[in-house]
């Protein structure tokens, strides 16, 4: 493949080389000598290495322990005893069970509740006012949304606080089974809440660029003329268009939540966890042999992961061969106003419920007393947020720096990329586009510890201090969750930028450099930043990859938030769970109040 | 009883500036041409009409269709059909599928025997499962037309229909859709820039002047 | 939870380790308060008598030139504190230190916080395995019980160090077995005493006004209020700190009715290494009694917490009405800062309270040898163990004994007032052994074998 790539960087600078003689106008511009082109064209190479050398490197680091290969063990024997170890482990049927069941119905019902939101609502003001209602929930971390909505449905959480004692009797908590259910019905429902505004705003992103989405309005405006109830209509015009550019969302939701840590390690049982959790604690584990075990327990993830999305692509084939039919047998109406109705219901429900787990938040962070049932706290203190605050420096730091340096790693290196795309005339290919969303579809607790087991060879060899070592480390792990957001969220503005300008500046003399920086960027100021609020936001709130890559040694909000969330305080767990929201909302107030600021000092 | 599309009355706000006023009846077979330059308000005309009309405008007046009053149904229960400038055909769905689409529910044979021999009618025979993007202007707008007449529309609603078409292509694709309105007996509204369209139209041409003017209403010619 | 935690480890044999499943909190701490003495009750550190040896303070002897040489290659270091991070209280107490060791000695005291000590124990262990032998990654751990005899067995710790620092005099150790023996393990210096903690039970006068106070009573006061009890999921410590209680008080009763006839099913037997064939029959009167204890728990008994932390806030949320802790002071502190609700009141078991000591100790490759000893010296200086005494700031008990104190160190440890809900002077009445470390894996297993999967 990568031989394949260098010819045809040879093969392009030709080319380029050839208009040169022929077209002395562009000549200045397109110097293949130019260190900025240079550099540009060699990006997507620099970027597939930086991405491939540690997902693969990881991969191996796992399966090599796992058949029985590890050095750092003294165990040289090839075999498959990691394997029936990891049979041999009572409840592993339960383990996994529970993480098929919970990552394919949250995604599932997550799925059909966006559907049936923009089925509902397609082409009404009520959708913007959705998306905006919504979206802010996009920058909460995984950790942050498992906590509040752990403090819901507690047994004396506000649901039924609200019900107490007046309609339930309850003078003291009840009996309940939630959060920590052993159905993982509380790891659904915290997943589904996450991932549902995901979803939705990642149709709605599909939704709004700017060709396909009128296509696909005045498609449905036809549908409607033709007598098709709007939410037929929806189903039948619009969703076999839209899909395909929801497939890729979607099948990155179902890897994280067949695969994640932190919702069932809040919200789940543990009798026993989720696969995931416990290859977590396997790993953790004194006994290093259980790492054998843990690894073959990787490659099961793997595999259940893999399972998992080819058992969705295969019933998006079954649901296509079944209702392929009914696109065209011209039934307008299949009860649509009942169906809006209860889409309606569910909407105002997921609202409230979302609504009502961030005010029990913010009440749980300033709150005196708060004996159950009481609605609300007897007194308020800010004594939480004082002592939280003493002790965030070193978090804090480490959260902003981290997310600071990845992100302007992964903007810069997309930036070039999309550039190269510029000046290749051509799209990136669809291997380096695959290996950009890969650490997306492949579980992180697979490759990760992989990761740490080969990066644990090499402070012999380096003679850093391992404090930057771990730093460095976690900087790594986090671009590769931090660019394919990135990339997915600047590509389609800097392709759609018109090429006239750069067209124009070049012919005016400016080199490709300069117009890199003086035309194409300051134009893209917007998206750039939108992409940095984004960046910082999933930087922020990763758990696994912080706490494997930096071997426990940095801390982050978000892994105190987690250390402290089944412990401690519902009052100290509020507040680092209001700090993980703020600190991503700050970034994306930045992102929006700062371009209005710029071209406003512009216009004077 | 003939088929007829009663516009009463109609005054159409943007904010609170009056767009146009109109106050008209076209009969089945006939062609009212709406003109006028861009933001005159032809296009929210059409959106009224089709019970679409966006936010920030809002309209008084009633329309009637064969003499029901459909001002308050629904878009898709109102039975008009639109042809757009562009085709808009269902890029997920082959040629038979964009039309089976349109045509109302029932016995699956007779839907496909209709729509080849419709095909055939307009000289696409052989099209019905080739997919509609490799298709060129002139069928896709063949396509379209069949697909709107197929859904047994009341009344047909055409917003620049040619207007993407080169000139030999634009005559025959307007002769052929002009001739199927007057086939039906379609009440049909065009809103057009160009001045061969509304002479072949052959109807009433109502010119819009711009808002500014305040909506007044030259009548060309009647 | 102020406290003290221990993580109980597993050196497990893997065919009985069924996943462990969740450890979150655990941790550190802990020891004995006894000794090789085996069995029975034994008294809590005695206050020392004046027949001590009469050193009064460390800043009265000279520093020994071994100890200046420290000083000296000691200073403008970093050194990670590898700790426990899952209580805030201590979390601020140790970032209190950091300030102090930063003005003494310019060293820069980095906490890692741990959700499970165990975690440091596999980091030096695999630092071992990969070679590393002077650039490890943890310079201090806290740490006592199965982790220390973990690290102690792998040889992976710094030997002879705690001995020589000069604080070290003030436990008295001559006197004091509770700060040389790790749960009944000879620290040999490689861990310095830092704290001390008993096992006390607290509840919520509203819900209840009349709590067990034995273990029978448990049972039937359990029977009465279902669901209103329960104990974190071992390997937690707190969680086995309860299983460890339960277990030698019912040895202790059935010992007193067998008039201790049949020597192999004696309590003795608990404080030495498991063998292959006691285990199952020291451990059966325990899964006897938690065969009748857990239809009655909370959940009933399908789900255990993960943590004492999570228990304490299962009382604040009224889910609970009693419940114990390893650190009595953190009961108070926990009201003070809203955790708790004011109606919360401790007290000690009759049937004995389990106790132990809590260490520091370094890793042999520790990269800041000489810097961690500083600081764990500092932890042991009478300013630092009466702050961390204090019942708003940590409430952990001083591990040093008073008669070895000057006048003006000893004023350092007045208490104040105590709170409503703080454990009444003087209520325990008996203390409890903690047993030999390998009972704690042999615990764990037959516990997940029993109850870790729902079935």
């Amino acid at each position: 493949m990568s031989l394949e790539n260098n010819t045809q960087v040879v093969f392009n600078n030709k080319q380029v080389d050839d208009k040169q003689v022929n077209n002395k106008q562009v000549s200045k511009s397109a110097v293949a000598t130019d260190w900025f082109t240079v550099m540009v064209k060699h990006s997507p190479k620099f970027l597939l290495l930086l991405l491939v050398v540690p997902v693969f490197g990881g991969l191996i680091g796992v399966i090599l322990p796992a058949l029985g290969w590890a050095p750092v063990l003294n165990q040289y024997h090839i075999g498959l005893q990691a394997f029936s170890e990891l049979w041999d482990t009572t409840g592993l049927g339960q383990m996994v069970a529970l993480s098929v069941a919970t990552g394919l119905i949250s995604t599932f019902i997550a799925f059909v509740i966006t559907l049936m939101i923009l089925a509902a609502f397609f082409n009404s003001v009520w959708l913007a006012r959705i998306q905006q209602i919504l979206s802010p929930i996009l920058v909460i971390p995984h950790a942050a949304a498992a906590i509040a909505v752990g403090f819901l449905i507690a047994p004396s959480g506000m649901i039924s606080r609200l019900i107490s004692p007046w309609l339930s009797g309850w003078e003291f908590a009840p009996h309940g089974i939630f959060p920590h259910d052993n159905y993982g019905l509380s790891i659904i429902l915290g997943l589904t809440l996450k991932e549902l505004p995901f979803l939705l705003l990642m149709a709605l992103g599909a939704l709004a660029q700017p060709e396909l989405g009128k296509k696909l309005r005045q498609q449905h405006k036809v549908a409607l003329n033709l007598g098709y109830c709007p939410m037929t209509a929806f189903f039948k015009v619009i969703l076999p268009s839209l899909y395909p550019l929801l497939r890729l969302p979607l099948l990155a939701v179902l890897a994280y939540a067949s695969s994640s840590v932190e919702m069932p390690l809040i919200l789940g049982p543990n009798t026993p966890p989720t696969l995931a959790v416990a290859i977590m604690h396997w790993f953790n584990d004194v006994d290093l042999n259980l790492r054998l075990k843990a690894s073959a327990g990787a490659l099961l993830q793997l595999a259940v992961t893999g399972g998992i999305l080819v058992l969705w692509l295969l019933a998006e084939k079954m649901v296509r061969v079944l209702f392929c039919e009914m696109l065209t047998n011209g039934k307008r109406e299949y009860g649509g106003a009942f169906w809006q109705k209860i889409t309606s219901v569910i909407t105002t429900l997921v609202v409230l419920f979302i609504t009502l787990s961030l005010v029990g938040l913010v009440l749980w962070s300033v709150a005196g007393f708060w004996r159950f049932p009481a609605i609300l706290p007897d007194s308020l203190t800010l004594l939480h947020w004082q002592s939280a605050i003493m002790q965030m420096g070193t978090p804090l730091f480490n959260t902003i720096s981290i997310g600071l340096i990845t992100t302007l790693i992964a903007i810069t290196l997309t930036l070039f990329c999309l550039e190269a795309e510029q000046i290749k005339g051509k799209k990136v290919s669809p291997f380096i586009s695959l290996i950009i969303y890969m650490p997306l579809m492949v579980p992180s607790i697979a490759f990760l510890f992989g990761l740490v087991l080969i990066q644990q060879l090499i402070p012999q060899f380096i003679a850093v201090k391992t404090v930057y070592i771990s730093y460095i480390n976690v900087v790594i792990a986090h671009i590769l969750f931090v660019l394919p957001y990135v990339f997915l969220s600047l590509s389609s503005s800097y392709r759609q930028l018109d090429k006239r300008f750069a067209i124009v500046a070049a012919s005016l003399g400016a080199k490709p450099s300069k117009v890199f920086f003086k035309v194409k960027l300051p134009q893209l100021l917007t998206p750039i930043l939108i992409a940095f609020a984004l960046g910082l936001a999933i930087s922020f709130g990763q758990y696994l990859p912080t706490l494997l890559a930096g071997g426990g040694r940095i801390s982050t909000i978000t892994t105190e938030a987690v250390t402290l969330a089944n412990g401690a305080s519902r009052r100290t767990s509020a507040v680092y769970a209001l700090m993980q929201m703020l600190l991503p909302l700050i970034g994306f107030i930045l992102a929006w109040v700062l371009p209005k600021f710029i071209y406003k000092s512009a216009n004077r | 009883m003939q088929s007829s599309l009663q516009i009463n009355n109609l005054k159409l706000f943007r904010q609170n500036e009056l767009l146009l006023s109109v106050n008209e009846q076209i009969n089945g077979g006939e062609i009212l041409t709406i003109m006028g330059p861009s933001g005159s308000g032809k296009s929210s005309l059409l959106n009224w009409l089709t019970g679409s009309l966006p936010q920030g405008f809002h309209a008084k007046g009633e329309v009637l269709l064969n003499n029901n009053n459909i001002t308050n149904t629904a878009a898709h229960l109102r039975h008009v059909g639109v042809l757009y400038q562009d085709a808009l055909l269902f890029s997920h769905l082959s040629v038979a599928g964009n039309i089976s689409f349109a045509m109302p529910a029932g016995n699956k044979k007779q839907r496909l025997e209709k729509i080849d021999d419709a095909l055939e009618q307009f000289g696409l025979s052989g099209f019905a499962n080739r997919h509609p993007d490799n298709l060129s202007g002139g069928q896709q707008a063949r396509v379209a037309l069949l697909r709107v007449l197929l859904s047994e529309p009341k009344a047909i609603l055409l917003d620049e229909p040619f207007s993407k078409l080169d000139v030999q292509l634009r005559e025959d694709t307007r002769q052929l859709v002009f001739e199927q309105i007057r086939y039906h007996q379609l009440p049909a509204l065009m809103v057009t820039h160009d001045h061969s369209d509304a002479e072949a139209a052959g109807g009433k041409i109502i010119t819009l002047t711009r808002p500014a003017a305040k909506a007044e209403i030259k009548q060309i010619r009647e | 939870m102020p406290t003290i935690k221990f993580a109980p480890i597993k050196i497990v044999t893997r065919s009985s380790f069924c996943f462990i499943a969740f450890i979150i909190f655990a941790l550190s701490s802990t020891s004995l308060v006894v000794s090789a003495n085996i069995g029975g009750t034994i008294e809590t550190p005695k206050t020392v008598s004046t027949t001590s040896p009469t050193v009064k303070s460390s800043e009265q002897t000279a520093p020994s030139k071994h100890w200046k040489n420290i000083e000296n290659s000691g200073r403008n270091q970093d050194v990670f504190f590898h700790a426990w991070g899952g209580d805030p209280q201590i979390n601020s107490y140790i970032k209190w230190v950091a300030e102090q060791v930063k003005a003494k000695y310019n060293i820069n005291l980095q906490q890692v916080k741990l959700s499970d000590t165990s975690e440091a124990v596999s980091r030096v262990l695999a630092e071992k395995s990969a070679n590393n032998d002077n650039q490890g990654s943890v310079d201090l751990v806290w740490i006592n019980g199965a982790n220390f005899a973990a690290m102690a067995e792998h040889s992976l710790l710094l030997k002879n160090w705690a001995n020589e620092l000069p604080n070290f005099t003030l436990t008295d150790p001559i006197n004091n077995p509770a700060v040389t023996l790790d749960f009944g393990v000879p620290t040999q210096g490689m861990e310095s005493p830092w704290g001390q903690a008993s096992l006390s039970f607290y509840y919520d006068e509203l819900a209840t006004t009349n709590p067990p106070k034995t273990l029978n009573e448990l049972l039937v006061w359990s029977k009465k209020n279902p669901g209103r009890f329960s104990y974190p999921k071992p390997p937690d410590f707190l969680g086995m700190s309860f299983l460890k209680y339960a277990l030698v008080v019912l040895h202790q009763q059935s010992d007193a009715i067998t008039q201790v006839q049949d020597k192999s099913q004696t309590q003795a037997q608990l404080y030495l290494p498991t063998t292959p064939e006691n285990i199952e029959i020291i451990l059966e009167p325990l899964w006897a009694f938690l065969e009748v204890l857990h239809p009655q728990l909370w959940r009933k008994g399908e789900h255990f917490m993960q943590s004492g932390v999570e228990m304490r806030r299962l009382v604040d949320d009224t889910e609970l009405s009693v419940a114990f802790t390893f650190s009595a002071p953190e009961v108070p502190a926990a009201v003070q800062r809203y955790d708790l609700p004011n109606s919360i009141r401790s007290y000690a078991m009759q049937d004995g309270s389990l106790s132990n000591t809590h260490f520091v100790a370094i890793p042999y490759n520790a990269s800041h040898q000489q810097s961690a000893q500083l600081v764990a010296n500092f932890l042991l200086s009478p300013q630092a163990q009466a702050y961390k005494q204090k019942a708003n700031v940590w409430g952990d008990r001083s591990v040093l004994i008073h008669s070895a104190l000057s006048d003006a160190e000893q004023a350092l440890f007045k208490a104040q007032q105590p709170h409503p809900s703080a454990l009444p002077v003087d209520s325990i009445k008996a203390t409890l052994s903690e047993p030999h470390p390998s009972w704690v894996s042999a615990i764990t297993d037959g516990w997940q074998a029993r109850y870790g999967v729902t079935r």
